[in-house]
């Protein structure tokens, strides 16, 4: 059952991200390139409504969370990687798995890149612990740190984001 | 040659937002990143046990005697199968004129095809390495993340862009100038 409703929710996922042009190369780097916002739009959008929504559903404790730790040293230099590789790609690992679907093949070459970048992080895992162990802070969010209810800091979020999807954003670069 | 997405990046935006929400209430947040070890971790364990069993960072991902693909990788193969299928109706599968090319990355770069490849692999090799480095990618660590308010999160977004957006400057900077 779990595996059907996988599938189902998969499905879905992929097809928004093909509707909304999340899957494109042209649509990805020009949001890099700061001259077509649409897709940094698409996920402060699906990041302002899921905040609230998550943070409702866990006032009625229905929300199945999924914390990361946060370990700052470890995450910039992630990111920062995971960065060159999202503009040399012009996909992510979400993104290139849609465009492969969509028959593009360098979409293709990009999960194989990615199947052997993740080999390599597991060959290198032992080496990189100690990136996970410094600064290590644990599961922490915003509410917790602040030790208020999720909600009180939701709202006000998401009403930020809305502000830079519809006047910040939009007025600099459309 | 249809290429503009079919929905706007409100509509589109506020459905995967809804989509989260139904998915984190049913089951868990969204996330992609972590099936690629899984995908290696089953397919050693069938080839090489012994090997798998060596590794351990593989060996964090599924049981013992266990190594079976499970909701996540569902949730992964839906996702190909809903982008072809969404494709497909909207006239938009295959729809370059070279399918290993994007017709901005040619206009920069040339139409070479084993080139365009290059940068697909390496982009593909430094993304899933920063992923699992990170223990996400954008959208279990930035969009899943972020809508939980998890400060790592907030942290791994700002990392991306200001790399994504300084290294996507580099390699345009011919389309920039002109």
């Amino acid at each position: 059952m779990k595996l059907v409703l996988g599938l189902a929710i998969g499905m879905a996922f992929g097809a928004i991200l093909q509707l909304g042009g999340a899957s494109s190369y042209k649509k990805i780097m020009g949001s890099l390139l700061l001259k077509d916002m649409d897709i940094i739009k698409l996920i402060l959008m699906a990041i302002a409504v899921g905040t609230v929504g998550i943070y409702a559903l866990d006032l009625a404790d229905m929300a199945n969370m999924s914390i990361k730790p946060t370990y700052v040293v470890g995450i910039v230099i992630a990111g920062l990687i995971f960065g060159v590789g999202f503009a040399v790609a012009g996909y992510c690992p979400g993104t290139c798995i849609v465009a492969a679907g969509e028959g593009k093949t360098d979409a293709i070459v990009t999960i194989l890149g990615g199947l052997a970048g993740a080999a390599l992080y597991a060959l290198a895992y032992p080496m990189l612990a100690g990136l996970i162990e410094v600064t290590n802070y644990g599961e922490v969010t915003l509410p917790s740190a602040f030790g208020i209810n999720g909600l009180w800091i939701a709202i006000p979020f998401s009403a930020i984001l809305f502000l830079l999807m519809f006047k910040v954003l939009k007025d600099r670069y459309e | 040659m249809h290429d503009e997405p079919v929905l706007s990046w409100k509509v589109a935006g506020l459905l995967l937002g809804l989509l989260l929400i139904v998915a984190t209430a049913l089951v868990k947040p969204l996330g992609v990143s972590t099936q690629y070890v899984v995908t290696e971790a089953v397919a050693l364990h069938k080839v090489a046990p012994a090997v798998a069993e060596s590794n351990e960072y593989l060996n964090k991902y599924g049981e013992k005697g266990d190594w079976g693909v499970g909701y996540g990788w569902m949730l992964v193969l839906g996702m190909f199968v809903g982008g072809s299928l969404s494709a497909l109706i909207t006239r938009r599968f295959r729809s370059r004129a070279n399918p290993s090319l994007p017709s901005m990355w040619q206009t920069e770069f040339g139409s070479s095809s084993p080139r365009r490849m290059m940068h697909a692999f390496t982009g593909g090799v430094l993304l899933l390495f920063g992923a699992r480095l990170a223990g996400g990618c954008t959208s279990g660590h930035m969009i899943s993340g972020i809508s939980q308010l998890t400060i790592g999160s907030f942290i791994f977004g700002i990392s991306i862009f200001a790399s994504g957006i300084i290294t996507a400057r580099i390699l345009y900077k011919r389309r920039l100038a002109s």
